[in-house]
């Protein structure tokens, strides 16, 4: 500090004169403490309270300190602390926080920080959690939680409720459902679950057991959410494969890619920054620059939707510059495998001279090198004991005497790939060729890639066609499974969760569903010995879904997918019918795709309801279909709702569902019940939450809330005379009996929440997926237990690794380890898709297509992502964070657009297209590419005026291929291949509004 | 300046802008009447107007002579008030779809007055053209300054700075809300209590560091931003950011106080010249912004940050990359490591 004392005293002549005193002052000055002059300064241009009188007198008294400084103190106490997650639908979330109660009520939470270190050199998960998480206590006690029963009174969405007993709701629910199942039939009860309130003890689970218990129809909430990886599932035969966060920290090119970490990983976004100082690069691929792209070594700008035709770019170069790898494609693709040039399909088994009556469709070949000649591709492992040929062209004679030519597909591949000039894809994506050749280089020189590709990237109408480019782009680069490689999927399914699938509690229930089984893997194996152990676990979900093999009664459907209920019942059907929304390249309408799909019986079981079974109860817990659904918000409430007698929406807020329901019911929230968050394998631990405080109001847990209902049921079942149901296809329900089945058998009643729990965590344990002796105990006293295996669900095995105590977890390694084959149709990572429906949509190969026009013919396109302040509409409507933005939805819009149309920041737009119109207000930013605006998702709809949310512009298309069938993996299971709903790049015009008042 | 300094280091390039810290803030200590619209910690969108809104207009702190600038004291609607919300109207009152759910300003009297401000309102704007955006997260607390402009302009000697650790608090007791140092503050980051009549900020959590149990925002920043201790321990990651490394600059060091919040500056990726090709020459960022924020340092410690990552990419060891990956997230706050979760502080019964 020599030099501050250096400085010119007060006094000094040097000093300059201070305009209002005349009287020049220093910090010199001010720290004697002769502050009267420097008060005075600043009091004057105060120019209020205090006066020099005032002053005087203060500087005059004894410097004394009081004890104020305890009032902190005493602010920072607590009664009690416990565990907390937070059930909600965030990837990766499971975020151990602390909760501390005082007085009864839950004053703040804060994360643990009890991660421990896992790999050595890798960092650790701490400290996990999120400006959202930290303050779920403000929406547990926020203006919008439900606390009480609340029935309609008056029109739907009218805003006036009474408050009813909890008995009142449980009989006008009761009776709505029975009203429905003797109308109708069970079919026509709508089961939506929403992970909103998504635990694995409570949230949507005992709603779902009762559904299935009365023959309700349950819908898929992965299709319903637009959550499912198509692209993935399409070439992997399975999305469910995912790496741990920290497995980040081990790449060395990060391509964050579709996803936006910064707003929607927060947690975990740290191992990406902390790989780019370990030397990892970090390449973001948007069209806006985003929060993202901030921390990014190269941003490459895309027009919204053209990935394909930049990943297909780079695919091209790689392969032209031999930086292939091809000891990769060769074992692990279809890429070696022939096809036959006159049909464009595969040669398969019985297409040859030799093939006898049991000759396998889904035997394919490969051309042996060392041979020169035809051979058989293994089924029963990825590892070769031939020289597959990947260029050539030869000859076959067939079982019909002709003689064909056949390639590998890797010839149609890079036919295909002649297109894609880095000078073509610059012209479809707006980027150099340079940039993209530089990124090219980027990946072929990386020794491990890693594509941060979101959930934003299956809301593309085509985001199949961008997901398999990318994953094309590092198989050719050898990509996956190996430790900071691979794609982003999804894994829920470590925890062996019985609650809809088990008919006894405890041990024996485990053992009997085992058997079940096991049962129906012995009958997949008789027709086909080389099923590995993923494959025969898929093959049971998929017979679920088919014919409800596991329960030992009859039972409703496990889930379906949305898109039957939406087209035949929910006001689809017409919109998907406009073929000038859709891919111009379809050659029927889309209803005819689906008749033919229906008919050719390749979604036998799970297209439900009927056409004949029209809807009349809707259920939903914490799901909230009008908000989620994309269009649906319009078309919902136009076709739907009247159709509807009964609308029961279970949740812990306010959503713009509940407003429009008939009857809300409270549940028990994050911190009031014993609950784990629902798990998934980036962050690799089974994570705890407990009862803080008792549930708010009259909330219940869903268990407690779902058995009152079944015993409810059973009761005015018995009243009625409706001993049993039927439903369509004969099956019976018995309601007499539907809380002895729903409680599997009196072992877990009403409040038995402690041990549904505890039942989850032994059947986990006994899977190998948590440690020995793990009990709830366990997590009572650590919070977290870390998974030490995948379990035994089909879900699970799809990771396909080994889960090992101190490493980081790394999908596929099985697969490229012990060269397990993959369970598609060809048993190999798959590009090509011979279904004739792929050839004739010209799909067979990855490719780019345009986004097809959604919503007619205009200059702007709407895109969307998740906001950074809320989990979809959990949080949305919280004051504080609200607080930290602009408190309500904001359409963001390059400057340059807004200002040929007049707008200026923060004014009133309408957004229109041909499909509807909304107002919200814009905020301008040269962040945003000119001819995109971005409006963030999960806004209620009771935030825009009028109710009319930026969806109801959306018209909630889906792609036809995605109702394609009778392939191989191309078969429904849950959270798996069905079709969902677009929303990105919809085409849009916004203008101007006349201010409020002129209106 | 006092005998030792605790002190922060924030790494703008871990930042997320997620306001997490500022949530954490305010959990604990600002939800009380009268605080409503206090964000003792903040994060904002840079370039951008800052909270107060234009913050660096504002004056304060001390020019190059020492000799105090005259501030301006910002007012409520400057930091942005608390928001009232209808939600009662909009889900309870029978009004249909004719109520929405809207942020109002309270001091409008109940009229429904929209904001024009908040504490956040340019979030995520920042400046340039695209595609030459830019923007970073600039999160700021009290700097708990070694020469503290608040302190000297208090008339009522309420403001001191602990000897033992250099915390500046404001005595609640003796503060009579003249609000001098709101005016002096050259961070603007002191708020006036209007019930209390009060000028309150940051304490640094010092019930907290009196347990060994680092400060909330520290604690709680998931992006593992935010490096804190003795700025005299030589072994501590903070001393190594600032004294040994000095990649950890002040912001804006010509306010003459020396703040004891250090930033790590921000990379950006290179940005496009006017054929859309990747320039080389040019930063993203323009120099001269940042220099206005960080003063001429920053251009060595941007180099000595480019020049250790290149290292680690070419398979090298860096100390620096080290440091700030913080591999045990725990050492990023040493000696305050305890856990209040294992801690038993029964509260008072009134």
């Amino acid at each position: 500090m020599a030099s501050r004392q250096e400085r010119p005293q007060a006094n000094d002549p040097g000093d300059v004169a201070l305009p209002l005193l005349g009287q020049p002052v220093t910090r010199r000055g001010f720290l004697k403490g002769a502050s009267a002059g420097a008060a005075a300064l600043y009091l004057t241009q105060l120019g209020c309270s205090g006066g020099d009188d005032g002053i005087r007198r203060v500087v005059e008294q004894d410097q004394t300190f009081g004890d104020w400084t305890d009032v902190y103190r005493e602010k920072w106490t607590w009664d009690k602390v416990t565990w907390g997650t937070h059930l909600i639908d965030c990837y990766p979330g499971s975020c151990l926080f602390r909760v501390y109660t005082k007085d009864g009520i839950v004053w703040r939470e804060e994360q643990a920080g009890k991660y421990p270190e896992v790999e050595p050199g890798v960092p650790d998960m701490n400290p996990r959690g999120c400006q959202k998480g930290a303050c779920f206590s403000d929406v547990m006690y926020g203006p919008e939680r439900l606390r009480y029963p609340l029935r309609r009174v008056g029109e739907r969405g009218g805003g006036k409720w009474e408050r009813i007993t909890w008995d009142e709701a449980l009989t006008d629910v009761a009776d709505g459902i029975l009203d429905a199942i003797d109308e109708v039939g069970p079919e026509s009860i709508i089961y939506e679950t929403g992970p909103g309130n998504g635990g694995i003890v409570n949230g949507p689970l005992p709603g779902w057991r009762l559904s299935r218990l009365i023959g309700a129809t349950v819908l898929d909430t992965n299709g319903l959410v637009g959550d499912f990886n198509v692209g993935l599932y399409e070439t992997f035969g399975k999305f469910h494969f995912v790496s741990s966060v920290d497995d980040w920290f081990h790449s060395d090119l990060i391509l964050t890619w579709h996803m936006n970490p910064v707003y929607t990983r927060i947690p975990s976004a740290h191992f990406i920054y902390e790989a780019r100082y370990h030397g990892a690069r970090v390449v973001n691929i948007a069209p806006d620059y985003n929060a993202s792209s901030v921390h990014a070594d190269l941003w490459v700008p895309v027009e919204p939707g053209t990935d394909a035709a930049l990943a297909l770019a780079l695919c091209k170069i790689i392969i032209d510059e031999g930086w292939m790898n091809r000891d990769f494609v060769i074992e692990q693709t279809d890429l070696p495998l022939l096809v036959r040039l006159d049909t464009k399909h595969f040669l398969r088994a019985p297409d040859l001279p030799d093939a006898d009556a049991g000759a396998r469709d889904d035997q394919f070949y490969v051309w042996d090198e060392a041979t020169g000649a035809l051979a058989p591709a293994p089924r029963d492992t990825l590892r070769l004991k031939t020289t597959p040929a990947l260029e050539g062209r030869f000859e076959v004679d067939l079982a019909d005497g002709t003689r064909i030519e056949v390639v590998p597909a890797f010839v149609l591949l890079r036919e295909r790939l002649q297109e894609y000039t880095p000078e073509y894809a610059a012209s479809v994506t707006g980027t150099k060729p340079s940039v993209i050749r530089r990124l090219a280089r980027m990946v072929g020189e990386a020794k491990r890639v890693h594509i941060l590709q979101g959930f934003n990237i299956n809301k593309y109408y085509h985001g199949d066609l961008m997901e398999r480019a990318q994953a094309l782009l590092l198989a050719l680069t050898g990509n996956f499974g190996r430790k900071g490689t691979g794609m982003r999927g999804f894994n829920t399914g470590q925890v062996q969760i019985g609650t809809v699938v088990k008919d006894r509690a405890g041990m024996e229930g485990f053992i009997r569903l085992a058997d079940r089984a096991l049962d129906v893997e012995k009958e997949l194996l008789k027709e086909d010995p080389t099923l590995t152990e993923e494959m025969r676990a898929i093959g049971v979900e998929q017979a679920e879904a088919e014919r409800r093999v596991l329960l030992p009664y009859d039972s409703g459907p496990l889930t379906v997918p949305a898109a039957f209920y939406w087209y035949w019942h929910a006001g689809y059907k017409d919109v998907w019918n406009r073929s000038d929304w859709s891919d111009p390249s379809m050659k029927r309408p889309l209803g005819e795709y689906l008749d033919e799909a229906v008919a050719k019986g390749w979604w036998d079981g799970v297209a439900l309801p009927p056409p004949d079974k029209p809807p009349r109860v809707l259920l939903e817990v914490a799901a909230s279909t009008l908000r989620r659904t994309r269009g649906g918000y319009k078309v919902l409430r136009e076709k739907l709702w009247p159709q509807l007698k009964l609308i029961v929406v279970v949740d812990l807020r306010m959503s713009s569902t509940a407003l429009q329901a008939d009857i809300v019911l409270p549940a028990a929230g994050f911190y009031e019940k014993t609950d784990f968050r629902f798990p998934t394998t980036h962050v690799n631990f089974l994570t705890f939450t407990e009862q803080a405080v008792k549930p708010v109001g009259e909330a219940k847990p869903e268990w407690e809330l779902f058995s009152l209902l079944a015993r409810k049921l059973q009761e005015r079942a018995i009243a009625r005379g409706m001993e049993s149901v039927v439903d369509g296809e004969g099956r019976e329900f018995p309601l007499n009996e539907l809380w002895d089945r729903f409680s599997m058998r009196g072992a877990l009643r009403e409040r038995d929440v402690d041990a549904l729990a505890e039942d989850i965590v032994r059947d986990t344990v006994r899977v190998g997926a948590l440690p020995e002796r793990t009990t709830l105990k366990t997590f009572r006293k650590e919070g977290i237990v870390r998974f030490t295996g995948i379990g035994q669900t089909a879900e699970g095995l799809n990771l396909a690794t080994d889960i090992k105590p101190d490493e980081t977890v790394s999908p596929l390694r099985w697969h490229v380890e012990k060269k397990l084959p993959y369970p598609t149709l060809t048993r190999r990572i798959q590009f090509y898709i011979d279904h004739d429906w792929f050839l004739e949509a010209d799909e067979a190969l990855p490719r780019h297509k345009p986004n097809p026009q959604m919503g007619g013919s205009h200059p702007l396109k709407m895109v969307s992502g998740h906001l950074r302040w809320s989990i979809h509409s959990t949080w949305v409507a919280n004051r504080l964070m609200l607080q930290t933005h602009r408190g309500e939805p904001f359409l963001m819009m390059s400057p340059d657009d807004a200002s040929s149309r007049g707008i200026a920041d923060g004014e009133h737009v309408r957004a229109y297209n041909d499909v509807d119109e909304f107002f919200v207000k814009v905020k301008l930013g040269p962040a945003v590419r000119p001819g995109e605006v971005i409006i963030y998702h999960a806004w209620e709809p009771y935030q825009y005026k009028n109710w009319k949310p930026y969806d109801s512009a959306i018209p909630g298309m889906i792609k036809w291929l995605h109702l394609a069938g009778g392939y191989g993996h191309l078969k429904y299971w849950r959270n798996n291949w069905q079709p969902q709903q677009a929303d990105r790049a919809i085409a849009i015009e916004v203008e101007k509004m006349a201010p409020e008042g002129d209106v | 300046m006092s005998e030792r300094q605790l002190a922060f280091v924030f790494d703008l390039n871990k930042c997320l802008g997620c306001q997490t810290c500022t949530i954490s803030c305010k959990t604990l200590w600002t939800d009380q009447p009268g605080m409503e619209y206090m964000w003792w910690n903040i994060v904002n969108t840079m370039p951008g107007r800052g909270t107060p809104r234009d913050r660096d207009e504002m004056g304060g702190g001390f020019d190059a002579e020492g000799r105090a600038r005259a501030g301006v004291l910002p007012s409520a609607k400057d930091f942005g008030e608390a928001w009232d919300f209808n939600y009662e109207e909009v889900f309870y009152e029978g009004k249909g779809q004719s109520a929405y759910l809207h942020p109002r300003n309270p001091s409008a009297d109940g009229k429904d007055e929209a904001p024009e401000w908040g504490p956040n309102w340019d979030e995520d704007q920042g400046a340039g053209e695209y595609p030459n955006s830019y923007y970073f997260y600039l999160p700021t607390i009290c700097m708990h300054c070694t020469e503290p402009a608040c302190l000297a302009a208090c008339p009522r000697t309420a403001i001191s700075k602990r000897e033992e650790d250099g915390i500046v608090l404001i005595d609640e007791d003796r503060c009579d809300g003249y609000r001098f140092c709101m005016e002096a503050c050259p961070y603007k980051r002191i708020y006036f209590n209007p019930d209390r009549f009060i000028s309150q900020k940051c304490v640094m959590c010092f019930a907290r560091l009196e347990e060994g149990v680092a400060p909330a925002c520290v604690r709680q920043c998931p992006g593992r931003v935010r490096h804190f201790g003795y700025l005299d321990d030589e072994e501590n990651d903070v001393f190594k950011l600032v004294k040994t490394w000095k990649v950890a600059i002040p912001l804006h060091p010509e306010f003459g106080t020396e703040p004891n919040v250090y930033y790590v500056p921000p990379l950006a990726p290179p940005r496009f010249d006017e054929n859309g090709e990747i320039d080389e020459e040019n930063p993203r960022i323009p120099m001269e912004y940042l220099r206005s924020l960080f003063g001429p340092a920053v251009d060595q410690a941007l180099a000595t940050l480019k020049l250790e990552m290149e290292k680690t990419r070419q398979g090298g060891k860096s100390e620096l990359m080290d440091i700030l990956i913080a591999y045990k997230w725990q050492n990023m706050f040493i000696p305050f490591v305890e856990d209040p979760g294992e801690l038993s502080r029964p509260a008072p019964k009134s």
